[in-house]
């Protein structure tokens, strides 16, 4: 089949509602279509299209299938002419569900490595020449094709399912599209129990009654949908429970919705998993999802933190977390962006990366919904002190590396709809945003410069639902709107080809990061009677230690071996034929090694060096 | 052999039974199928034991493949059930396994001689009939089939193989499994190495019994030792300066469960991730699937203990209510089974991240028990022999003809020079002797049966009527759980594990005003009312064990209707009334 053919079918299909949809006009439903935006078809084709143009650097590999029974694929991208045991990189997007624009950068890397290769660039040869990239692009598929369906809602998955509401069925009481207009959003519901009132600064959002403060609610918040089982809850049970990036067994929470029923229950969890511990070259995890640690340093622990009752503290070692820290540096410094995410990494691929096999892990949030004022000359301006955040301030605990930030987010009200608060822990921006407005606050909160960033562009209008009033067949007279789904993470069509680019530039950088070892020195002298003095050097020319902290805590990480090879008639006086290397500091950490060896004149000496993940080397000394 | 004993069980099978049952009372018939139970055995023969029964008793026992080992076994699980009182799975259900550690075999033995005692018992004892006509069981021989054949097979001391066979780089230098024990002198044991070092070593020969090394006292009188320990009979296969460095395997069946699992580096043995390794994964898909499963019993060796969770200081306490349940069972335990105690994992032994019995109970709310079958204090049980090495030597030479012990032979070690080679056999410590299997398989079968008929049986007594007045009553019903085990576990329902209880009232032209649980026997209106829904009460607390639940609904209407009291872990009770 010609996929080149296939191509232009595939574009014009999602270019289609664009051309329908007229920048200006609001009516649109949900996120716009976009060439970086992938349903499983088209990524599907793109990555068939990439390993049929670019058969000999592009392969295609099914890592496994999700719960829904679609394809998880990865590409593996390695030049031909790439040397054995080089580091790999391994980039993983969209593990949450809805971040299907990452999945489109994801892809976008692909496609810019292999015309880059083909076409001589210098950037991208440099890379390749040192270093294997895989690239799953999308990590949960079926949390994906949520974003193609209407109603449009987000998910996380189709994962174990469980009787949130107790009453002894199963998923009876999903969210659904009351009032018909494609999106799944919010219900106000009038009730004297309720809690909820508008915000007095900004009435389109919901505000926490202060009973301290005489204020009283008048409203229910429930995310939209019927009350099916008749039990005065809306949408309190869906069918699907489990979090694919909740089922990963580091800080897993147990018998929580989205944690799922064990660790790996999760088909997509076991699959990454797999992925990685068949690939022992991985050497740099590099994730686009709704984590980050580039932005915001990682909470971190001092590397030699007792265990309390036998299990270490969570964190990450204060060691590793300053390599993160300065390669956060440089990765704002290049893409200049501050987008920050989600805080709460329990049960995470990316913390199951770095705490259960020392791996490096770089997590990216490529774009969050601004909450800086929107340009002077499109809005008024904001309050003078708009750039002053509280949410963030009151957040120290964050970055204390403690545990009490999510104790802080289990006991804080959350304004998410009363059907998700008891049992759910939440993810990404809509938990985050609940967080930050539930605190009183004087001045307008981060959801209401949101707005305002939103108000400021028609274009940007479907993210935000204007709440309408709506006849509810089981409620009465309520209102439906808020925030859309995707509005908090999917960036501006305008925006985006730029974030794709500026991405890419990062990542090109990072084939310098991994640990790279080389024989630096390797000498011999003759000590007279047949006796050699054999000596070496070892240095790692990377910016990363042979084995990050953690590793050399997990033990994961297979220790470089240099081994001393010489003729069978020989004699080893002194040292090892094999030195397992467990350590080796990046940017020049250099380790030294020598032998004694009896044997005949003019023999045959080599010494190797050999790794699973940072390269290997030989030399034959020469005279002293 | 076999076809000999098929035979023989054909020939039995034809006689009726009598209402003496084998091996209730020594006088009584002989059994239907006869297994010597002097003996462990092999993968293989262990389960063509279990399929002679199934032929026995093809109504009450049946297998069926759940996974495949490593090396591609079947992992096999046995149901006996009477299904002329219902379905298994309409059954709370017993769980019971054995061997997930490859070298502690008689676990093995332990479940195949519970099956062999219940079948053989139905019919002629009325308890034992009782117990299939309520319950079932689930019975999974050998959860590490690939360990326990290669402890049978392959060269081994006590404590090897308890890993299965999947390689592992234990020593991290990129080669797998390439530096385990040798059997230098090919005699199938791997025993111990020692060497004459004259005044140099840390040891001396027993006074009486040069069999024996002792140590030497640390002193300041000269005395210094012949002898050293160079550890298990081994050479540098590899030639990395280390001996025995890696071995087959090396990891641990029971440190790879979900609950409060911790990676390798705290958990040593745990591997990769929960549920690595094919044998566990299918196991726990088992048991999430099977939700009637209401108790679990894992048999181990050895030491004597009866052990429950917590198996990490970590994971805090129990509740109270389900600590009553376990305690009533484990002391009986304790009486039931000599010279064994029963033991907090955690506390009373050492900790275990990612247990099995821990995951049973703290991830699926099934009060689970593991015991460590066979102590050497049952070789002398008046205590006067002791349980040292000249204690162990005494038995072996006394009771066994010296069977159990590879005397010390010399060998040219390549790396040590000459050495001796010599020490326990692998069935000797960890396992009976051949006449004192019986006793403990008999002993630890019965504990099963005891912890078996504490799962939970719900009867409904017969309900009260009241009228009220204008077409409108009252139905007072005391719902009853008669054995110690709950309906649901209490850590069941404060982790909302599993579907909660339900309580319902259905009747056509009858409908449900309001319903809910009597809190007071004596004032009918001290009653919780369900807001919603009250003809189908929610139990999420379910019925505590040996306690009843006083529910009262107020109905309007007349008519048949059905009550009936359903849960995941007990067989559904229905009544019907006339109202």
């Amino acid at each position: 089949m010609s996929l080149s053919a296939l191509l232009p079918l595939v574009f014009s299909a999602f270019t289609a509602p664009l051309a329908a949809c007229p920048p200006g006009v609001s009516s649109q439903a949900g996120p716009p279509a976009t060439e970086f935006v992938y349903d499983g078809e088209r990524l599907a084709s793109e990555l068939a299209a990439l390993a049929g143009e670019h058969g000999e650097l592009v392969t295609r590999h099914l890592v496994g299938t999700s719960r829904g029974g679609r394809a998880i694929e990865a590409l593996r991208i390695a030049a031909p002419t790439v040397p054995d045991a080089c580091p790999a990189l391994l980039v993983v997007a969209n593990l949450d569900g809805p971040r299907v624009f990452e999945t489109g950068v994801a892809v976008d890397h692909a496609r810019r490595l292999a015309t880059g290769f083909a076409a001589g660039d210098e950037a991208v040869r440099a890379l390749l020449d040192r270093a294997i990239v895989w690239i799953v692009p999308c990590a949960n598929p079926d949390g994906a094709a949520a974003r193609f369906r209407t109603p449009l809602a987000m998910e996380h998955g189709e994962g174990h399912g469980i009787d949130n509401d107790r009453d002894g069925r199963q998923g009876e009481d999903a969210p659904t599209d009351v009032n018909g207009d494609g999106v799944i959003t919010s219900l106000r519901v009038p009730d004297p129990e309720g809690t909820w009132k508008a915000d007095e600064n900004e009435p389109r959002l919901n505000a926490e009654a202060d009973r301290n403060a005489g204020e009283r609610g008048s409203w229910k918040i429930w995310i939209e949908g019927r009350d099916v089982d008749g039990d005065e809850r809306v949408a309190e049970d869906p069918l699907h429970d489990a979090y694919v990036n909740r089922n990963f067994p580091s800080g897993w929470q147990e018998h929580t919705p989205e944690g799922g029923l064990f660790p790996t229950d999760e088909p997509e969890v076991r699959a990454l998993i797999e992925l990685v511990l068949e690939n022992p070259d991985i050497a740099l995890v590099i994730t686009y999802d709704a984590f980050d640690n580039l932005v915001e340093k990682p909470k971190s622990v001092k590397d030699d933190a007792r265990a309390v009752k036998r299990i270490p503290p969570a964190g990450v070692l204060e060691s590793d977390a300053a390599l993160i820290e300065e390669l956060g540096k440089r990765y704002r410094e290049l893409t200049e962006n501050d987008a920050k995410g989600d805080d709460d990494d329990a049960g995470t691929f990316q913390r199951w990366c770095y705490d259960h096999r020392g791996l490096v892990t770089l997590n990216a949030v490529l774009w969050e919904l601004p909450t800086d004022p929107p340009p002077a000359d499109e809005v008024q301006a904001e309050d003078s002190e708009a750039g002053a955040d509280p949410a963030l301030e009151e957040d120290p605990a964050a970055a204390d590396g403690d545990e009490a930030a999510e104790e802080d987010e289990d006991a804080t009200e959350s304004d998410e709809p009363e059907a998700e608060a008891p049992a759910r822990r939440g993810r990404g921006s809509d938990a985050k945003s609940s967080k930050q407005k539930s605190k009183k606050k004087s001045k307008d909160s981060d959801d209401a410069k949101r707005l305002a960033w939103i108000d400021a562009s028609s274009e940007e209008a479907w993210r935000f639902r204007p709440w309408e009033s709506f006849e509810h067949p089981d409620l009465g007279a309520v209102e439906v709107g808020g925030f859309a789904p995707y509005a908090r993470s999917e960036p501006p069509v305008s925006d985006q080809a730029a974030i794709a680019e500026r991405t890419f530039t990062w990542f090109l950088t990072q084939a310098d990061v991994p640990a790279r070892v080389e024989l630096v020195s390797c000498t011999v002298e003759d000590l007279g009677g047949g006796v050699l003095s054999i000596e070496a050097a070892l240095e790692n020319a990377g910016f990363l230690p042979l084995s990050s902290r953690s590793g050399q805590r997990t033990r994961t990480t297979r220790p470089a071996r240099v081994r001393l090879l010489v003729p069978a008639a020989a004699t080893l006086l002194a040292g090892q034929a094999e030195t397992l290397i467990e350590e080796l500091d990046g940017s020049g950490g250099r380790q030294e090694l020598s032998w004694l060896v009896h044997g005949p004149s003019g023999m045959e000496i080599v010494v190797e060096v050999d790794t699973d993940h940072a390269g290997l080397d030989l030399a034959r000394p020469e005279a002293r | 052999m076999f076809a000999h004993a098929l035979l023989l069980s054909a020939l039995l099978a034809a006689f009726p039974q009598g209402d003496e049952g084998f091996p209730g009372l020594p006088a009584g018939r002989a059994p239907s199928v006869e297994i010597p139970w002097n003996r462990l055995y092999d993968v293989d023969e262990l389960y063509a034991h279990f399929d002679r029964l199934v032929a026995a008793y093809p109504e009450l026992f049946s297998s069926e493949v759940i996974g495949y080992s490593v090396e591609s076994r079947e992992m096999r699980v046995y149901t006996l059930n009477d299904p002329t009182t219902g379905a298994a799975e309409e059954k709370p259900a017993m769980w019971v396994d054995g061997n997930v550690h490859g070298n502690e075999v008689q676990g093995g033995e332990g479940v195949l001689y519970l099956a062999w005692y219940l079948l053989e018992n139905h019919g002629s004892n009325p308890r034992v009939s009782d117990l299939l006509a309520g319950y079932a069981f689930y019975l999974l021989p050998t959860v590490n089939p690939d360990g326990r054949a290669s402890w049978f097979a392959d060269a081994h001391n006590a404590h090897s193989s308890r890993t299965g066979v999947l390689p592992i780089d234990d020593d991290r230098d990129g080669r797998f499994d390439e530096d385990g024990p040798n059997d230098l002198d090919g005699d199938g044991s791997i025993v111990q190495m020692r060497k004459h070092v004259p005044g140099e070593g840390r040891f001396r020969l027993n006074a009486d019994d040069p069999r024996i090394l002792e140590r030497v006292p640390d002193n300041d009188r000269g005395l210094r030792g012949d002898w050293d320990y160079l550890g298990s009979e081994g050479i540098d296969d590899d030639g990395d300066g280390r001996i025995n460095e890696d071995d087959r395997g090396g990891y641990d069946m029971n440190r790879a469960w979900p609950a409060l699992w911790m990676p390798n580096h705290v958990q040593r043995g745990a591997g990769p991730y929960p549920l690595y390794w094919p044998e566990t994964r299918c196991i726990a898909r088992f048991l999430v699937e099977h939700e009637n499963v209401a108790a679990v019993q894992s048999f181990h060796n050895a030491g004597g203990m009866i052990l429950r969770g917590p198996g990490a200081e970590a994971y805090g306490s129990y509740p109270r209510e389900d600590l009553r349940v376990y305690d009533e069972i484990g002391k009986d335990g304790e009486k039931m089974l000599p010279f064994y105690r029963y033991m907090i994992i955690w506390k009373d032994l050492y900790s275990v991240f990612g247990g099995f019995v821990t995951w049973t109970y703290e991830g699926l709310g099934i009060l689970s028990f593991t015991n460590e079958m066979w102590t050497n204090d049952r070789n002398s049980p008046d205590e006067r022999l002791p349980n040292g090495n000249e204690g162990r030597h005494w038995f072996d030479d006394n009771l066994l003809s010296g069977a159990g012990f590879v005397n010390w032979v010399p060998f040219d070690h390549p790396l040590y020079g000459p050495v001796e080679i010599g020490g326990f056999k692998k069935d000797v410590g960890r396992v009976p002797p051949t006449f004192l299997i019986e006793e403990m398989l008999h002993r630890n079968a019965m504990f099963c049966i005891r912890h078996a008929r504490e799962m939970p049986r719900v009867v409904i007594e017969e309900p009260e009527v009241t009228d009220l007045g204008g077409g409108v009553k009252a139905v007072d019903v005391i719902v009853r759980n008669e054995r110690l085990i709950p309906t649901r576990s209490a850590l069941a329902s404060d982790k909302r594990i599993g579907s909660p209880d339900v309580f319902s009232l259905t009747g056509e032209g009858v409908e449900v005003l309001a319903g809910g649980e009597r809190e007071d026997r004596f004032r009918p209106e001290d009653i919780e009312l369900q807001e919603h829904d009250p003809a189908r009460l929610i139990r999420e607390v379910g019925i505590s064990g040996r306690r009843t639940l006083r529910i009262r609904w107020i109905v309007r209407g007349s008519g048949t209707v059905t009550l009936r009291y359903e849960g995941e872990k007990i067989r559904t009770a229905e009544r019907q009334l006339e109202l």
